[in-house]
């Protein structure tokens, strides 16, 4: 199968979600981040390039990210995002609110299965 | 806060995060082609398959600039840097731009200030809000039939809206007064004229004056500057006689306010003392009046007491007498509507026992209750039609001006598709290009704004001097306020969006691979880059047509009132008031006083003739009882008592019989001439001399004032106001019985410049009596022009207007013309070297603009034509779809675009084919 026909259009306001949960695991920089999204979801999602940059510098503005130049595993001046403290808060928000959101999804679009419990 | 520091942070180190950013993304791109290497694509391959993936970078990295906040002001700053860049480098265009912005904006705040002084401006008093003015309204079908039976004062109105005024009888304000269960307080006034003597320390001026009830300053809420107002027991019949000056009269005449307070005063030659000064920026409650002086209502019998025509003590009691102004105080709580409610009824009632027949009883006043904060209406009334008038005209002005630059930025931004093709091809995104766009425009207007303040405070003097023309008690002040700034600022920030806008979204919707690879010269198929443009150019000829046809109108008729026959001969004739009376002369040495007077002016040297009368003949207007013996008397007539020589010093020809002399004195038999029209209406054929005319001292009495014999005709002379018909005209001696002269007008034929005579005269008079105030010296040119100044404005201002308004539209056609033929500089180049002929191009750019003006014109037309039918009360001898009017406006503006034209078609014609054709 097409990897292109099956792929999943991320829906408004999950990226940062996203990004959130990937740098929950440690520092990274945004290829890697991007990387990491499309590897772990199967390749089904994939961030776009011209989105992440903007997400990324927004979420530092926001002060949930911190950024510094580090040197990346091949020795290259790359650019490292980390969660801040107000940035694991946030995740956790919303996590819980996708979570509700998803389980609300969820009993909408398989009603028999509600029903029969 | 914190979040705000941030931010300015970031913005102290925005050099290094641009570097940043770029490093940052570059990192992206050597990453993503290392992976795709890994995953065996050919090195270059993958760099552009990574280049591919990453997207506009320009757009990127603008977008994720965007994150960081600030970007708006960043990139304002950056418009604006670039803006004034663009401006500079075209002075010309943006000079141009702005200084027809700056005229356009300037002429409506001027304008707009004068509305503002006319109809936002509140009384200087305490809570303005809760005053309310007296008004009574009915349709008055016949004269005779209404329960009004004589008047002072004015009354306004229209077929539609009735007849309504502010005058009342003086029982009626009793009644009004009762109400203090709504009204805090009742005030009545009168205006006592602008022709009061005033003398103070011997040196007597003419003055306004207000006749004030007790009521007056308490109800408005004013303290005095100095010592105390006018209060109730000062307003009845034997009280001391008091008086409050306006505070201006007050500095210059006694220095100070406080020095005026207890001096002695002169008015009309009856003893006041004043007892307070009323507060600087008072001025009454018709902004209109503005009178120096305050007095008690009832001295009005006092200071009338020696003039026949004055008040009487009767009227106080009189029912039939309208001479009262009346304005009230509503307690805190009640609305205009519930006093209207309460005291609509009880006026009615009680006017209803004052009805002498049913036919007075079927058309009885209401009582209708109207806004007094901002005071009475007569300003309004008078000026408020003209200025919105003038209002539509410069915001004509200033849509033309709009539609000017609007089309030069159209023009421009043709030239500029390739740089806006550009900028979008790199990244930038389209909103970014179009509020780049915006700032320039913007900045424009707002350079437009600023100078057009300047042209505001000229235009504001400017006006100010126009529409007062002479007149010493012009009270309409304008000046530069808040709202008026406000109303200049908002006027700058949307003419900048309205003229930017267009020229923004038509030059960023491009095709981009077109536009990159077109050349300049390659325009639309006519010399008119867009169909905008071309609409823009028809919006201001059709705009155009309108004001010359506005300026058209009002310019004839102003000829037509300045060439309407006078029957006298205008030049050379210096006019100005005497009134004896004010300073003690009676009748009959009153009489023996002003021929001294006569015959000592007439001998100064220069002074060919000088004769005297009961006023003017421009704004003349007196009538008594009169009739052929035997017949039923009316006051229809209109009656001029004049001194001898009058028909020869105004130089009015008579057709029989002879002008007054020295001879037709107190003592010698009564006599009169009659004008044409009256001799027409009584006469027929018959000659009127040797026959009699009877003027009734007391018609229903039967007591007769007079008994003339009819000794001239003379030729129709303008009395009254040169709109109007000539009437029916009698004149007769001032010094032979009823009516006993009062103040005079005196009549000097002179040699040169009579304004070269006033000193003479003020000597003269100084000698005979100093307590005379000589008062309105003026030529008689001057008054006949102050009789009409209004259309003397109207029409200078619009023809201002109206040429402003084509020279703006002339520059935009020549610019936009003279833009498209610069463009084409090449296509013409082949043309030529083609062999097209010099003359056909010509034509060829003549004929667009002919047919620009052709469809102007065609849509205006209809508009002007329909439009006009709002001005036609200002219009004289003429219907408002006058066609000289029209075609001369079509004719100018004809002749305007041609030229516009012309010229820079012919510099397309002289363009060297050679030249052009190396340029491509």
């Amino acid at each position: 199968m097409d990897p292109k026909t099956s792929r999943v259009e991320l829906l408004q306001g999950t990226l940062d979600l996203l990004i959130l949960r990937t740098l929950a695991a440690g520092p990274a920089h945004g290829h890697a981040i991007a990387r990491h999204i499309q590897r772990t979801s199967e390749e089904l999602l994939r961030v776009e390039t011209g989105s992440l940059y903007p997400a990324l510098h927004r979420l530092e503005a926001k002060g949930w990210v911190a950024a510094s130049w580090e040197l990346s595993e091949k020795g290259k001046r790359a650019r490292y995002y980390q969660l801040t403290r107000l940035g694991r808060k946030q995740l956790a928000a919303e996590h819980s609110r996708w979570d509700a959101f998803a389980r609300a999804m969820g009993l909408i679009l398989n009603p028999v299965e509600g029903e029969a419990k | 806060m914190r979040e705000f520091f941030r931010k300015l942070g970031w913005l102290a180190g925005r050099g290094r995060r641009e570097e940043d950013l770029r490093e940052e993304l570059q990192f992206h791109l050597e990453e993503e082609s290392e992976q795709l290497q890994q995953e065996g694509m050919a090195p270059r391959q993958a760099q552009w398959a990574a280049r591919r993936e990453l997207g506009n970078l320009g757009l990127v990295a603008e977008s994720t600039r965007a994150a960081w906040g600030w970007t708006l002001a960043v990139q304002l700053a950056q418009d604006l840097r670039y803006a004034v860049r663009t401006m500079r480098a075209n002075r010309l265009f943006s000079a141009l731009a702005i200084v027809s912005l700056a005229l356009g904006i300037g002429a409506n705040a001027a304008i707009y200030s004068f509305m503002d002084a006319l109809l936002m401006r509140r009384l200087p008093v305490a809570e303005p809000e809760r005053l309310v003015v007296l008004n009574w309204n009915a349709r008055i079908t016949g004269r005779h039939e209404f329960v009004m039976h004589s008047m002072w004062g004015h009354s306004w109105g229209d077929e539609k809206s009735g007849t309504t005024s502010g005058m009342f009888p003086y029982p009626a304000f009793e009644l009004f007064r009762k109400n203090d269960a709504i009204f805090s307080s009742v005030l009545g006034y009168f205006e006592g004229g602008k022709n009061l003597s005033l003398t103070t320390q011997g040196q007597a001026d003419m003055a306004g004056g207000e006749y004030v009830s007790g009521d007056y300053f308490r109800g408005l809420g004013v303290r005095p500057a100095a010592g105390r107002l006018i209060v109730g027991d000062d307003d009845r019949v034997g009280a001391p006689a008091v008086a409050v000056v306006a505070y201006g009269i007050a500095q210059t005449r006694f220095g100070d306010a406080s020095r005026a307070v207890g001096q002695p005063i002169l008015i009309d030659n009856v003893p006041f003392t004043i007892v307070g000064v009323a507060p600087p920026g008072f001025s009454g409650v018709d902004p209109a009046a503005a009178p120096d002086v305050y007095l008690p209502l009832h001295t009005n019998i006092l200071v009338d007491a020696a003039n026949p025509f004055g008040f009487k003590a009767n009227g106080y009691v009189n029912t039939d007498f309208y001479w009262i102004e009346v304005m009230a105080r509503l307690r805190p709580g009640v609305s205009r509507e519930q006093a209207q409610a309460v005291l609509a009824p009880q006026f009615h009632q009680w006017v209803a026992t004052t009805a002498h027949s049913d036919k007075e009883r079927a058309q009885l006043p209401e009582l209708v209750l109207t806004e007094g904060g901002g005071g009475l209406g007569n300003l309004r009334r008078q000026y408020s039609k003209p200025l919105y008038v003038l209002l539509t005209l410069v915001g004509l002005i200033l849509a033309i001006a709009c539609a000017n630059v609007a089309n030069l930025l159209l023009a421009r931004s043709s030239s500029r598709r390739r740089e806006m093709a550009l900028r979008l091809s790199v990244g930038a995104g389209r909103p970014r290009v179009i509020r780049q766009l915006l700032t320039e425009s913007l900045l424009l207007a707002s350079m437009g704004g600023v100078l057009g303040i300047a042209v505001a405070i000229a235009g504001m003097r400017f006006l100010t001097v126009l529409l007062a023309n002479g007149d010493a008690h012009f009270t309409l002040h304008a000046d530069l306020n808040w709202r008026v700034l406000v109303a200049a600022a908002a006027l700058s920030i949307l003419t900048g969006v309205l003229f930017g806008l267009a020229p923004a979204l038509e030059s960023t919707r491009v095709d981009l691979a077109s536009a990159l690879k077109a050349r300049l010269s390659d325009g639309g198929r006519s010399f008119w880059g867009a169909g905008l443009g071309r609409l823009l150019v028809a919006g201001q000829i059709a705009l155009s047509l309108l004001m010359l046809f506005a300026a058209g109108l009002f310019v004839r008729t102003l000829s037509n009132l300045e060439s309407v026959p006078l029957g006298f001969n205008r030049d050379s004739i210096l006019l100005f008031n005497l009134d004896a009376l004010k300073a003690g002369h009676r009748d009959p040495e009153i009489s023996t006083f002003y021929a001294g007077l006569r015959k000592r002016f007439s001998e100064i040297p220069g002074v060919r003739q000088a004769s005297l009368s009961n006023s003017p003949l421009i704004g003349a207007g007196f009538g008594l009882d009169l009739s052929l013996p035997g017949e039923k008397p009316d006051d229809d007539t209109r009656l001029m008592p004049v001194g001898p020589g009058f028909f020869h010093t105004m130089q009015i020809p008579l057709l029989l019989g002879r002008d007054f002399e020295e001879r037709d004195g107190p003592a010698s038999s009564q006599v009169a001439v009659i004008n044409e029209r009256f001799a027409k209406k009584n006469f027929a054929n018959q000659s009127p001399i040797g026959r009699h005319l009877i003027l009734w001292k007391d018609r229903d009495r039967g007591i007769s004032g007079r008994d003339m014999e009819i000794v001239g005709v003379a030729k129709d002379a303008v009395y009254g106001q040169l709109r109007d018909d000539i009437p029916p005209v009698v004149y007769f001696p001032y010094d032979q019985g009823y009516p006993t002269p009062r103040g005079m007008v005196f009549e000097l034929r002179t040699t040169g410049d009579p304004l070269a005579y006033v000193g003479a005269v003020r000597e003269i008079v100084r000698r005979a009596d100093a307590r005379v105030p000589l008062a309105h010296v003026k030529t008689q040119s001057a008054e006949i022009d102050q009789s009409i100044n209004g259309e003397i404005t109207l029409a200078r201002l619009c023809t201002a207007f109206a040429i402003l308004a084509l020279a703006i539209a002339c520059v935009g056609l020549y610019g936009t013309v003279a833009y498209n033929v610069a463009r084409r500089t090449g296509e013409i180049g082949i043309r030529m070297a083609l062999g097209a002929q010099r003359g056909r191009l010509v034509w060829a750019v003549l004929r667009e603009v002919l047919l620009l003006a052709a469809v102007g014109i065609a849509v205006s037309v209809p508009a002007a034509l329909a439009a006009s039918a709002l001005v036609e009360s200002f219009l004289f001898g003429m219907k408002a779809n006058d066609p000289a009017a029209l075609g001369a406006a079509v004719a100018t503006l004809l002749t305007a675009a041609l030229v516009a034209g012309y010229v820079p078609a012919r510099k397309a014609a002289r363009i060297d084919p050679m030249m052009a054709l190396r340029q491509e």
